[in-house]
């Protein structure tokens, strides 16, 4: 092995262990502090008002999805834990801060669409496997109540993974930013959107969960390597940037980035938000024509 | 109380056909199911029993005939009248049994908190499970899960409930506890549609009809059903092996 793979070796496995060490204790501080709020107080009464408040079968259901999440305390670490393991990865093995730079905002872009496709697919499936979905359409609940359902309760959690990652790629991996957190979190938002319907529509197309995992190659990677998270769309062939203009992370990765490194305001970036919106109402539509009655099974 | 308002059959079909692509499922059904009592939709498995449900429950269409529930043509406005538990638990595994049933209670708009608490708490108790309600269904055996399945189908108290193989995978005992709770729900004045594969719940059932390749072969009260047969000591097994056998002649001819 040539020394220099040695030294960068070296010097990747101290950061890690930096940040791990820092996070851990974070973790190992804050433990004893979360864990009684953890199982009783604050968030199962927070999920119970949210659901005892809501009169709307929409809202009905949103309190049911979260509770669904919270009630499911491995799940909940992993919601919370893996943006930090991605948000290191990323920190750690990027060479050049301005490539950092570059990378973080298209990271936060990249991580809501997949967190809200993927979980809402399998939510959605498993709903359909394990016959509730049947139940629910023999009962006065409408397709949009379910769509906006799990819209409703799956954006609060997406939002929380944005916010952890967004904290700590500013605070711990000094990643430069100048817009304003809102804007962020509202442009976010409307990805999510995009993201829980195309997963709702793709869990029409599978019958197991085996099957809906080999939508993340399909749906995910794809938008991954041709978004420009990586290099640059104008940087790629022509055919592959016309690909890439139908893809909905290219609009997030552009649109987060003008945000966050530009200091550009939502009204700016009107393109990438309408072009996204675009895509969420298309999505909402298929959506709830996947949800049919007959075809709940 | 809304139930009051129709009068005559709780559940009509008339001529009812439906496919699965080329496959025929049910071939020009002829059904009525007068108020009140439990009617078993009786037949192997197969026979188009599930189907026949789900059409009536407004889950799928029927591809010719009509279908009339309480006297009115299924549709979502009458879906808050029908109760209905599926074949699978169809209960959300990460939640409790009282978050489950409570689910359901909101989703069909029971908005006013106390008359709701009464409701979720009566049919838990209805079904023996008050005691386990804040256990995770997960941790449920597959007869406690049954149990809470019909809370679930119960807690906006239709007049009119359909159970598709509601005794299927329960020990003897918890069978006889479920025809106690289907009784109970009968006197009430109830309409029970329950599909079965077994004899020992036709026997319990007011009214029957045998199903067989996506046929009625037979309708009436169990006593009805032996005597046709013209054997004094005929059971309902014999009875059914009957009809299927003359409406395989009848065809035949």
């Amino acid at each position: 092995m040539p020394s220099w793979a040695l030294i960068i070796a070296d010097r990747v496995m101290r950061q890690l262990i930096r940040y791990w060490r820092a996070t851990a204790l974070i973790i190992l501080r804050l433990r004893d502090k979360l864990e009684p709020l953890w199982r009783t107080s604050f968030f199962t009464s927070f999920a119970d008002e949210m659901g005892k408040r809501m009169s709307s079968r929409a809202f009905i259901i949103a309190g049911r999805v979260m509770r669904q999440l919270i009630r499911d305390r491995r799940t909940m670490a992993l919601i919370i834990l893996v943006p930090l393991v991605i948000a290191s990865i990323v920190g750690v093995s990027v060479p050049d801060k301005s490539i950092l730079d570059y990378i973080a905002p298209a990271v936060l872009a990249l991580l809501i669409l997949f967190f809200s496709f993927l979980l809402t697919g399998i939510s959605v499936l498993r709903e359909r496997t394990q016959g509730t979905m049947e139940r629910l359409m023999a009962s006065p609940v409408s397709r949009l109540d379910v769509v906006g359902g799990y819209l409703l309760g799956f954006l609060p959690f997406a939002l929380l993974q944005t916010l952890i990652i967004f904290f700590y790629m500013v605070y711990v991996l000094n990643v430069n930013y100048y817009g304003e957190l809102w804007q962020i979190l509202v442009f976010q938002v409307i990805i999510g959107i995009g993201a829980v319907c195309l997963g709702i529509f793709c869990s029409i197309f599978a019958r197991n969960e085996f099957q809906m995992v080999q939508f993340i190659p399909l749906i995910i990677l794809p938008q991954v390597f041709l978004c420009g998270l990586l290099w640059s769309v104008s940087q790629m062939p022509d055919y592959l940037q016309w690909v890439a203009k139908f893809l909905p992370l290219t609009y997030g990765v552009d649109g987060v980035r003008a945000l966050m490194l530009q200091g550009q305001a939502l009204l700016d970036i009107g393109k990438e938000v309408s072009v996204l919106l675009a895509f969420a109402v298309g999505f909402l539509v298929l959506a709830a024509v996947t949800l049919r009655r007959g075809n709940s099974t | 109380m809304p139930e009051k308002r129709f009068s005559g059959l709780a559940v009509e079909a008339y001529g009812v056909s439906f496919n699965y692509g080329r496959q025929e499922v049910l071939d020009e059904l002829l059904l009525g199911v007068p108020r009140g009592i439990s009617f078993g939709l009786l037949g192997p498995n197969g026979a188009g029993k599930t189907t026949l449900i789900r059409l009536l429950v407004g889950l799928l269409r029927p591809k010719s005939g009509t279908i009339r529930i309480l006297g009115q043509s299924p549709s979502p406005k009458i879906s808050h009248l029908i109760g209905y538990m599926p074949q699978l638990h169809s209960l959300y595994a990460e939640l409790s049994v009282i978050q489950n049933v409570e689910f359901f209670a909101r989703i069909y708009h029971l908005a006013d908190r106390f008359e709701r608490d009464r409701r979720v708490e009566a049919v838990i108790k209805l079904v023996d499970m008050w005691e386990h309600r804040h256990k995770n269904i997960m941790s449920l055996s597959g007869g406690m899960k049954q149990r809470v399945s019909l809370a679930c189908a119960l807690v906006h108290n239709p007049p009119l409930l359909f159970l598709d193989e509601p005794t299927v995978g329960l020990d003897p005992e918890l069978r006889v506890t479920f025809w106690d709770y289907f009784s109970t729900l009968t006197r009430q004045g109830i309409t029970l549609i329950i599909s079965s594969h077994t004899m020992d719940d036709a026997a319990h059932c007011d009214r029957l009809a045998f199903m067989r390749d996506g046929k009625l072969v037979a309708q009436g009260t169990p006593a009805e059903l032996r005597q046709a047969t013209g054997q004094p000591g005929a059971t309902l097994e014999d009875a059914f092996l009957y009809f299927v056998r003359r409406g395989r002649e009848k065809r035949d001819a």
